[in-house]
């Protein structure tokens, strides 16, 4: 299937492309855009206005896809507060790992282009989900 | 960049919401329901989605990309959210300060309390007044206190 979204992918949008590969679409292909008008007819869009995959209510676009796609892994929705937090930063969970995450992604998307952004931040989206596994599994985090 | 919005008077929830998130992102208000932020791609992308709540909350929002006339009425919008930032970081100050009095443990939650709020100010200081290194010279001060042995 054909994915669009907009150009200069942050945590948001990198965190959707990671799921949709990993959870969603065995074989995906991503089409960045500058505006919604510009997504190709056969692509679904997402993480930009005017789409459903995208912010509503106060959720981010990644909160958006568990709830579409009816992902209710608990070590995800973790992840989405994570996501969440490091993308609008408006306190409505308490994720520590948020302002990190942040950090790291924006640094890398001002050195890579998109395309490298998401292959880039797939295995660390990986090694988060494996950690929020181990940890939810222990009861405790991982060493 | 600039955000016009028009949201109904009731219910005030959604307004209170978009007022709050306006507010956490610095913009200048230059007129009621007129709002203004410097253009890079991240405040971009927020006040979409602040534009898309407004018209979820059936009220109305459209975004402008502008530049203003006059250099000096330039800096003058420059100078305004600098001074409001400004004096975010003098009340920051004053409450580091004040807590130097405080019991330790209580001092350490405080000292917590202010690096978080630093962090939140620090993130809409576009234009940054003298009185951010005040700030961060003051939250230094107090941690140093917290490092001694009692």
């Amino acid at each position: 299937m054909r994915w669009a979204t907009r150009r200069h992918c942050h945590v948001d949008r990198a965190a959707c492309a990671w799921l949709i590969r990993r959870f969603v679409d065995d074989d995906p292909e991503f089409v960045f855009v500058d505006d919604a008008a510009e997504v190709p007819a056969d692509a679904i869009g997402f993480d930009m206005r005017g789409v459903e995959l995208s912010h509503h209510d106060g959720d981010c676009s990644f909160e958006a896809f568990l709830r579409r796609y009816e992902l209710d892994d608990p070590v995800l929705w973790e992840i989405a507060r994570i996501v969440h937090e490091a993308d609008l930063a408006d306190e409505r969970y308490d994720a520590p790992e948020a302002a990190g995450l942040d950090v790291l992604l924006r640094g890398l998307s001002l050195t890579n282009g998109d395309e490298r952004m998401l292959e880039l931040t797939a295995p660390l989206f990986d090694g988060l989900y494996e950690f929020k596994k181990r940890a939810l599994l222990l009861g405790r985090e991982p060493s | 960049m600039l955000l016009a919005y028009r949201l109904p008077r009731e219910p005030s929830s959604p307004r209170i919401a978009v007022w709050r998130k306006l507010r956490r992102l610095g913009v200048a208000q230059v007129l009621d329901g007129l709002v203004a932020l410097p253009l890079d791609s991240r405040n971009r992308e927020q006040l979409e989605w602040l534009a898309d709540e407004v018209v979820d909350a059936r009220g109305e929002a459209t975004i402008w990309l502008g530049e203003l006339a006059s250099t000096a009425q330039e800096r003058a919008l420059a100078a305004a959210m600098s001074a409001k930032v400004a004096a975010e970081y003098s009340r920051l100050i004053a409450a580091a300060d004040a807590a130097e009095g405080e019991p330790p443990g209580q001092r350490k939650r405080t000292l917590g309390r202010l690096r978080r709020e630093l962090r939140r100010i620090r993130a809409r200081d576009y234009f940054p007044p003298p009185e951010r290194e005040a700030a961060l010279q003051a939250l230094d001060r107090l941690s140093a206190l917290i490092e001694e042995p009692v």
